[in-house]
């Protein structure tokens, strides 16, 4: 052994408490975080469970071969995308002036009130929130008895796929308005309070200062948030879509993305290769965009940057 | 004339407020709304609820549906289930995730750089659905187990993230002088680091049991046994209809009486975010300061 290599041993054995400590993470970090990866090479693969990853034939690009032909992955690419385009505009945006406005409430109870009620959806699970749509639209459900008020006739929104995207916009905005408030809330009470003396003593309005002092302020944050969903606009919200829209066929055309289809290929149809196919296509896609997003990340606010 | 611009401000202002105001509080009330109806209407006959759909006030009121409910056994299984899951599991992952963060926000750790990009890029990117299966399903032989549903989510990386910030918040002199004093790393961690830790740990805590008692992604997976259901595949279950009345009350099933399906969701429903709500007052704050800390990168 070299007079280095003793030297790092030492070093380890040192500080061989610390690491220790840090072993239980690390091996559910590798275990249930590496280790999966092998599922990748069954995208190339005829999988059978009866021979396993090692035995099953290797059969190339077949399986994405037969993805690209269906023409399936063209909707779930677009849907993806879009959905999690209309949650980022929406969400963000709802968040942002929740936050702004919630600022403005001076009467402590109700800002104290306001800002509970609007953080609670955050804290239900998907199922939670499927349940209260579906209550609100089916076809004497809340929604139809509203319109009817105004003499609209019911409408069966289960079978209106056109209506999903708006729909499911509406309910990320209902569960997640509160919980990116609290970060834009916190952002603004980190402003020093001076800006806003002297922007009175120059006679600035309310609606001034928000221009000029808040919202350039809290812009990095914003930023940061936007390219962080970003970097995951090929990973579908799989508890969200799943849990409301379900196996609802009808609905598929607007609303499935592409973690409900490997779900569905793998559970249902039980066919690995092609999930393994989709969920590869969907990593290379995913690596690119997270690296990307991570990267100017790190030059806007080196600090916020994930790695 | 420097004044009455002044005073014309202030009365334009206070229309805007006053706007911005009556926006958000309405808001507030439509984000309330859809939990009073839930709850309300859990007490609601099932006759009305099936003619009338939900209302603000049901016109007749009843407790069948609890008493329904209550009366079977799988309710008490699936809270056993879920509780178990959500105590072993916070426990767990507490530790891991504490004793992670101080392991790698120590400066004396070698590839502190690379560790933190292994960590960090795989949360965001994902173990892959297929992969992830094999592994729990084939190799660890955990189908049908509870582990399956602990196991999995017993490190999150952007949990790690909120703890990592607040330990580069104590000043090092602590670790430093508890180890000067002859404790290693690991006492020095248990009697010093982790007391001054306790309001992060308590977010944390309280973030991975609220993980724990919403998921459903892993039972969906991983369990096959719907005796084995947490509350919220309960819920699953309630909302597809099919035997009901015998998976709600097993043997003791009597075929003459009418499941009251509507109201059985809404009961599993008040009864799976029951405990959520009850505890919400009181631990908002802590969920405010996690998600303020980490919540940029989560």
């Amino acid at each position: 052994m070299t007079e280095c290599q003793v030297k790092r041993l030492r070093l380890f054995w040192n500080n061989r408490y610390l690491y220790l400590l840090g072993l239980p993470g690390l091996a559910l970090l590798l275990v249930f975080g590496y280790v999966p990866l092998f599922g990748h090479i069954l995208a190339f693969e005829d999988y059978r469970l009866d021979k396993g990853i090692f035995g099953s034939q290797f059969v190339g690009f077949k399986n994405f071969e037969f993805f690209f032909a269906s023409g399936d992955w063209l909707k779930i690419t677009f849907n993806t995308i879009f959905l999690n385009f209309l949650f980022l505009v929406f969400g963000l945006g709802s968040a942002l002036a929740v936050a702004l406005f919630l600022n403005e409430i001076t009467t402590k109870w109700l800002k104290k009130l306001s800002q509970s009620f609007i953080f609670l959806p955050y804290f239900v699970s998907w199922l939670v929130v499927s349940m209260m749509a579906l209550q609100m639209l089916k076809s004497n459900g809340i929604l139809n008895q509203l319109l009817g008020l105004f003499g609209v006739e019911p409408c069966m929104w289960y079978m209106k796929p056109h209506a999903w995207p708006t729909i499911l916009t509406v309910i990320y905005v209902w569960k997640f308005a509160g919980y990116f408030s609290v970060i834009f809330l916190a952002a603004i009470t980190g402003i020093s309070p001076e800006f806003y003396e002297s922007a009175q003593i120059d006679g600035a309005s309310k609606m001034q200062q928000i221009r000029l002092i808040t919202l350039p302020l809290i812009r990095p944050v914003f930023i940061v948030l936007a390219l962080m969903a970003m970097g995951r606009i090929f990973f579908g919200d799989f508890g969200m879509i799943y849990g409301i829209v379900g196996d609802q066929g009808m609905l598929f055309d607007t609303t499935d993305v592409i973690d409900t289809y490997t779900f569905r290929a793998l559970r249902q149809l039980g066919n690995f290769s092609m999930s393994a196919a989709v969920v590869f296509y969907q990593s290379v896609l995913g690596v690119v965009t997270i690296l990307a997003s991570n990267a100017v990340v790190r030059k806007i606010d080196a600090d916020s940057a994930m790695f | 004339m420097n004044y009455s611009r002044h005073v014309r401000a202030t009365a334009g202002d206070r229309v805007e407020i006053l706007a911005m105001q009556i926006f958000v509080v309405l808001f507030a009330f439509l984000c309330f709304m859809p939990f009073w109806m839930v709850v309300v209407n859990s007490f609601a006959s099932e006759r009305v609820l099936s003619q009338d759909g939900y209302r603000l006030w049901p016109s007749e009121f009843s407790l069948e549906a609890y008493k329904y409910m209550l009366s079977g056994l799988q309710i008490y299984r699936s809270y056993g289930v879920t509780i178990f899951v959500t105590v072993v599991g916070t426990t767990i992952a507490l530790m891991s995730t504490a004793m992670y963060a101080y392991f790698i926000s120590s400066p004396k750790i070698k590839h502190r750089q690379l560790l933190s990009f292994l960590t960090f890029f795989i949360m965001v990117f994902g173990p892959g659905l297929v992969g992830s299966y094999i592994l729990i399903a084939n190799w660890l032989h955990l189908k049908d187990s509870l582990w399956a549903l602990i196991l999995p989510y017993a490190f999150n990386p952007f949990f790690a993230l909120i703890m990592i910030t607040f330990f580069r918040g104590i000043p090092k002199e602590y670790s430093e002088a508890a180890t000067i004093d002859g404790a290693n790393d690991f006492s020095a961690f248990f009697r010093v680091i982790l007391p001054i830790a306790k309001p992060a740990a308590a977010s944390v805590g309280l973030l991975y049991a609220l993980y724990y008692w919403n998921d459903w992604w892993l039972a969906l997976l991983y369990i096959d046994n719907d005796k084995l259901y947490p509350l919220q595949m309960l819920l699953r279950q309630v909302m597809s209809q099919v035997n009901l009345g015998a998976y709600i009350q097993g043997s003791q099933t009597n075929y003459a009486q009418a499941v009251p399906g509507l109201g059985l969701q809404l009961v599993v429903v008040c009864l799976t975010i029951g405990p959520i709500i009850l505890a919400y007052p009181r631990v908002q704050r802590y969920f405010v300061k996690g998600i303020a800390v980490g919540g940029i990168k989560g």
